[in-house]
């Protein structure tokens, strides 16, 4: 009896201190982080970040303007506007007064100002290995947020995922990742930002001297026909940033690329763009893009 | 006229054309597929190559060039000043916003309904800079491409504040950045009207020429001042915007090639129009031929060498300046 009071006094002295004192240690962009745990009011500048969050149940306290997504709406609702993608609006962002700020990518040249308002964290995803970075950063939200579990789960079905990706592409050929931009195109190889879809799914580039341009380098149509993949993977970067109806098909419907294998078997994959270049790295996002990739291989005859 | 001085013009014709001419085979035999000279008229896979890549990059090239040199000079001729160009001074920048509208307005319009409404924004933003630029007093000539300069700013500017509330900022990119790596055969036809453009620059050469020794005088000589006003105008929106739409905009090639030209041969139009749509058309085809060489097989735009080339040629225009002026 004495001893179980002790106790309780004991535990309600450490309780508020170790509410105060947690803390948690994360990986992050910029290395390994120490950042107060279980933080309440979060602002959040990375549409991957807020797309993870959303599968953990976190509510973001602050998020940008717009989304670009509309999955992504639902993980945005009910947060303050405090800026955009790009620029936090840090008197915004100050009147919120959050305990955590999570930068990635677009927002990320920003921390050094948004860390005098409140701990900030950078979650860049850089995309050359977007699965294993994705998966880090799940795994870092799961700790910080004290979701384990809901991270554990979320990552066997995203490793599910992407082995069935891996499994529908396998011995299908080799695939020629291009980018449209308008009526012009730019190839991506093993070291850019889409080199994932090679090197983790394991499937074969058309040209292996591509250099490791991470945007990308440009192309004529000339140079996808003497590549002549058995399979396109195409991400219309108009599409992605938001500028209405898809016209990746019409700039690749020409005679150059109609004489590749690709075209004239239609192994054509159109991969959802905004998932891919605004919230690359989500897990959400990223299931859907890894669907693509599967239904794209499993279609071929 | 002695025969020594009849030959030497036409010999200097010749060279130029050869040189003109061996661009022209270079750019057919440059590219990421196989097509040597060899083979070019035996193999077919070279020969539709050619037929539906070469070519029509090679002529798009050339077209964008003569045009846009010709533009150049018909606004130098129009502002009277050495130093501006559509590309600089609001007529490129005019063109963009026009296809920034369009994009907003009808997102599915036509390649044709962009370039008309492009050409439209153009004229009336190059119509505005004249307007003003005429009113500059005639004896700062500096004034003019500096002001051609500060209002091409400031309708970029506009430009840049639409789409970034729009979110084109990344999508109006296409058109500012000038490239050849999209042509193919049925995607830069349009571009003929420039040639077209070019043909009535010709026909009104002589009194683009009156025009040049200014309002009062060309008045005095019978020229219908506001009606060539007009026609110039249309001559330098309808350029820019053609090229603005297809391929992109192009520096430099307004600006350099017109004074160098017109440095070796003087001013005189209906020598100087072929000479500067032919040195026009021989520098961009060079560039692009160097952006497509100098990173195979990958590209570089023709935009970034012009401005690197275009920008080593302005300053050898500057330097040289005081041993003539």
């Amino acid at each position: 009896m004495l001893f179980s009071r002790i106790f309780a006094v004991l535990i309600a002295l450490a309780l508020p201190t170790a509410a105060i004192a947690e803390t948690v240690q994360i990986q992050t962009a910029q290395g390994l982080a120490t950042v107060p745990a279980r933080p309440h009011r979060v602002a959040v500048f990375d549409m991957a970040a807020l797309d993870t969050l959303h599968l953990l149940g976190v509510k973001p306290a602050g998020v940008p303007d717009r989304v670009f997504l509309p999955e992504l709406k639902p993980a945005a609702a009910g947060g303050e506007v405090v800026g955009t993608l790009f620029e936090p609006n840090l008197e915004a962002l100050s009147a919120l007064d959050p305990d955590l700020i999570i930068l990635g990518g677009r927002s990320s040249p920003k921390a050094k100002f948004t860390s005098r308002i409140a701990p900030t964290i950078d979650m860049t995803i850089d995309g050359q290995d977007l699965v294993r970075d994705a998966e880090a950063r799940l795994d870092a939200y799961g700790r910080l947020f004290g979701r384990e579990q809901a991270a554990d789960e979320a990552r066997q079905k995203f490793r599910a995922a992407v082995a069935a990706a891996r499994d529908a592409a396998k011995g299908k050929g080799r695939a020629l990742i291009l980018m449209t931009n308008g009526p012009k195109i730019s190839a991506f190889g093993v070291g850019s930002r889409f080199g994932w879809i090679h090197s983790t799914l394991g499937i074969e580039p058309a040209v292996t001297a591509m250099a490791a341009a991470i945007h990308g380098e440009a192309v004529s149509f000339e140079f996808v026909r003497k590549a002549d993949p058995d399979w396109l993977i195409v991400v219309d970067r108009a599409v992605a940033i938001g500028t209405g109806d898809s016209q990746a098909h019409a700039t690749l419907d020409n005679e150059l690329v109609r004489d590749t294998k690709a075209w004239k078997r239609g192994q054509v994959i159109y991969l959802p763009a905004a998932d891919l270049y605004i919230a690359g790295g989500g897990i959400q996002a990223m299931t859907r893009v890894l669907a693509a990739v599967t239904r794209g291989f499993s279609a071929a005859q | 006229m002695t025969t020594v001085e009849r030959t030497a013009p036409r010999l200097a014709g010749a060279a130029a054309l050869l040189v003109l001419a061996g661009l022209c085979a270079i750019s057919i035999f440059v590219g990421v597929g196989d097509v040597s000279p060899r083979e070019a008229f035996s193999d077919p896979e070279a020969l539709y190559l050619i037929a539906a890549s070469r070519l029509p990059r090679t002529l798009a090239a050339i077209l964008t060039g003569a045009g846009l040199a010709i533009a150049g000079l018909v606004m130098q001729t129009l502002a009277r000043n050495r130093f501006v160009e559509p590309a600089t001074a609001g007529t490129g920048q005019s063109a963009a916003l026009g296809i920034l509208i369009v994009t907003l307005l009808l997102p599915s319009a036509s390649i044709a309904t962009k370039t008309l409404v492009a050409s439209l924004t153009a004229l009336a933003g190059t119509s505005l800079f004249l307007a003003i630029a005429h009113r500059l007093p005639p004896t700062q000539p500096f004034l003019v491409p500096l002001f051609g300069l500060v209002y091409g700013g400031v309708v970029g500017a506009a430009v840049t504040f639409v789409a970034w509330h729009t979110d084109l900022l990344q999508f109006i990119e296409i058109w500012t950045h000038g490239e050849f790596s999209g042509v193919l055969r049925g995607r830069y036809e349009l571009l003929w009207v420039s040639a077209a453009v070019l043909a009535v620059t010709w026909v009104f050469a002589d009194r683009l020429t009156l025009m040049s020794l200014g309002r009062d005088v060309s008045v005095g000589l019978g020229l219908d001042y506001a009606r060539m006003m007009q026609i110039g105008l249309a001559i330098i929106s309808v350029v820019t915007a053609l090229t603005v739409v297809i391929v992109g905009l192009v520096p430099f090639v307004g600006l350099v090639v017109p004074n160098m030209v017109s440095r070796l041969i003087g001013d005189n139009m209906r020598m100087l129009i072929p000479w500067v749509a032919g040195s026009g058309a021989a520098l961009v085809l060079a560039c692009d031929i160097i952006g497509r060489l100098l990173h195979f097989p990958y590209e570089i735009p023709v935009g970034t060498v012009l401005g690197v080339v275009g920008a080593a040629s302005f300053l050898w225009l500057l330097l040289r300046r005081p041993s003539h002026a």
